[in-house]
């Protein structure tokens, strides 16, 4: 994903929309990965220790979106 | 906020501004939402807002914003299950664009608070994802603003 050595732009108004940006990505990885984990078998504790944060986070951010698109079926 | 004062216009802009983020798999409302709900209304078109010009330019400055720190972020496969079953929330940029908008409708003294002055109201920022994009699709906001 990277294309080149990560510097800071110089304009700082660059520099922050950067951040943002980049927090954006940081979500739709975390969606596409935690979907693919689900889909290979994870359980949430997994997941959860994973990506560091706890369980109960993990199932109340992504539970409901993954049970709608029908990747998820029982409530696990 | 006082949302009893909102008319069925500006209320149509927060309602449409949801739907835009949920359509977008965006996990929160933002005021590039309002922007974009905005630009697709005949009132707004008819003074030079173009929501495909906008779209674009907000996909461009995102873009941009990656390629600044070195991050090429198209190769990403798109996620099969968006963000959509929750109620979408309004993050900072959009309940700042609401706020400004009431402090536009009050300097006005108009007691009713309107899609115009919501428009305003996202217009006002002059930081963040709004201005940039509206830079990049070469948008006179100081014009546009005149006119509102």
């Amino acid at each position: 994903m990277f294309t080149a050595p990560p510097t800071l732009p110089d304009d700082p108004a660059d520099a922050l929309a950067a951040v943002g940006a980049l927090r954006r990505l940081a979500d739709r990885v975390e969606d596409s990965a935690v979907e693919r984990a689900v889909l290979h078998g994870w359980t949430w504790s997994e997941v959860a220790e994973a990506l560091g944060v706890t369980r109960q986070a993990v199932h109340k951010k992504h539970a409901r979106r993954l049970q709608a698109a029908g990747v998820l079926r029982g409530g696990r | 906020m006082a949302f009893e004062r909102f008319t069925r216009d500006a209320r149509a802009a927060v309602v449409g501004a949801r739907e835009q983020a949920r359509a977008q798999g965006h996990h929160d409302v933002e005021a590039e939402h309002l922007l974009l709900f905005l630009a697709g209304r005949a009132e707004f078109q008819a003074l030079g807002l173009d929501r495909d010009r906008l779209a674009d330019a907000l996909a461009t400055e995102e873009e941009r914003s990656l390629a600044a720190v070195g991050v090429a972020a198209g190769e990403l496969e798109p996620s099969i299950a968006p963000r959509a079953p929750r109620k979408l929330q309004f993050a900072t940029s959009a309940k700042l664009s609401l706020q400004r908008a009431m402090k536009v409708a009050a300097a006005r003294g108009d007691r009713r608070l309107t899609a115009g002055h919501v428009l305003l109201g996202v217009l006002a920022a002059e930081r963040g994802r709004v201005p940039r994009a509206l830079q990049l699709a070469q948008i006179d906001v100081e014009d546009l603003r005149a006119r509102i």
